[in-house]
């Protein structure tokens, strides 16, 4: 008797399990429909790799840029942690991209599906803030000053721009406190945000079903 | 058809179970399926581990670090020796302040002493006039040597590795 078996006898876990695994999978479907679950497997992969590298990283000015080095020199599969991170943090870009022009090309956002787009327009917003304030966290020159830019082009919008600019950066500088609350978008509010936004997505592509192409 | 009951009376899908015989595609595929996620959870798995662990792996790196010469130590006069060296703490290099008590027993012999009592880590004292070392926390009483005399500690003093290089004394700093 395998552990399932011991399982089910006790928690009746087929039916459930049927229902998720024998969902039938339209005939139409290819390989395209396959870039939102590789954008979902990346997107758990980084959850993993980010939850580890916190292990070690510190988001303060004094600690930030040390801590990195550290990671990536001194601790054990540091590199490849750190690099898993990154490279999956521009993949996650490219696959989000290619599942959206899917979606476009086939005109799946069409009635009914209206607001699964919004909700996916939501998702590729998560998705730039992720890039956005991931690539502060290492403090080094190409961070500071790709921030630098960034915050500025916020500063550029009419009326609200210096309120928005200093909203950013914490501040009229960029420094102690950009960091840190960088760090804060990063790690504990823009996660939070995804994991709503794709429950909704998933729910609504249940209830839905994959659309007929046109 | 009669429907395929597992043994509680419960529908089942057909070729779930694989009862038919052989090899049903349904297992072919859960099986695919378990081992490619099997796969890729041990070559995160692996990495991950590692990575946590780190720190239990790595030795701290050996110093040694000069606290005297050896004139500045008469016989039988046993002397704390204050005396701090940097050491890595993570991604900082870090002032370690550190003491021993050093005891010559000539001028080529010597004992030192880590500088917590091996009861429940006080730092103890030389008392002068009756010639022992005394830990102020549960009596603990030990002689010149190191050796216990009285008291709850469990063993004699620990012993810091020293060596002589010329005229210089210096202890491992860990
Ligand atoms: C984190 C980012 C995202 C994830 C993990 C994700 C995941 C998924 C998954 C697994 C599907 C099932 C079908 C397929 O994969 O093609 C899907 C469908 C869909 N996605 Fe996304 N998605 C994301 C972002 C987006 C974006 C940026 C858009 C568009 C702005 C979008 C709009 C849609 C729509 C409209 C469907 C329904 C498609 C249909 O019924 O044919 N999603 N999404
Ligand atoms: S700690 Fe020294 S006697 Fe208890």
């Amino acid at each position: 008797m395998s552990v399932y078996d011991w399982l089910d006898k006790r928690l009746d876990l087929r039916p459930g399990l049927a229902k998720m695994l024998d969902h039938p999978v339209p005939t139409w479907v290819n390989w395209l429909y396959c870039f939102g679950g590789i954008t979902f497997f990346f997107f758990v992969l980084q959850a993993i790799t980010g939850i580890f590298l916190m292990l070690y990283y510190v988001p303060s000015p004094d600690h930030a840029y040390e801590s990195v080095q550290y990671i990536t020199n001194t601790v054990h599969f540091g590199k490849i942690i750190r690099g898993m991170h990154h490279w999956t943090a521009t993949l996650i870009v490219v696959t989000v991209v290619i599942h959206m022009l899917r979606v476009f090309w086939h005109g799946a956002y069409k009635a009914p599906r209206e607001l699964n787009w919004v909700a996916g327009v939501c998702l590729f917003l998560l998705t730039m803030g992720f890039g956005f304030t991931g690539y502060l966290l290492p403090w080094d020159q190409k961070a500071y000053w790709a921030t630098a830019v960034g915050t500025n082009i916020a500063g550029s919008v009419p009326v609200v721009g210096s309120f928005l600019l200093k909203l950013a950066r914490g501040g009229t500088d960029l420094g102690a406190v950009t960091l840190v609350r960088f760090f804060d978008v990063h790690v504990a509010l823009l996660p939070l945000f995804m994991v709503i936004f794709l429950a909704g997505h998933f729910f609504m592509i249940r209830r839905q079903g994959i659309s007929r192409p046109y | 058809m009669a429907e395929l009951m597992d043994e509680y009376g419960r529908p089942q899908t057909p070729g779930a179970s694989g009862k038919q015989g052989g090899v049903t595609r349904r297992k072919f595929l859960s099986y695919g399926i378990g081992g490619i996620g099997t796969a890729i959870a041990a070559a995160l798995l692996y990495p991950i581990v590692g990575y946590a662990a780190s720190p239990a792996f790595s030795t701290g790196k050996e110093q040694w670090i000069a606290v005297g010469n050896v004139t500045d130590f008469s016989p039988n006069q046993p002397q704390k020796v204050e005396f701090s060296y940097k050491k890595l703490d993570g991604w900082m290099t870090v002032e370690q302040k550190s003491t021993c008590w050093v005891v010559a027993k000539d001028s080529a012999n010597f004992d030192v002493f880590n500088p917590k009592c091996t009861h429940l880590g006080c730092a103890y004292h030389w008392d002068q006039n009756e010639t022992k070392f005394l830990c102020p926390c549960h009596g603990g009483v030990y002689d010149i040597t190191g050796k216990v005399l009285a008291g709850p500690p469990p063993r004699s003093l620990d012993k810091v590795p020293f060596k002589l290089e010329g005229d210089k004394l210096l202890v491992k700093g860990a």
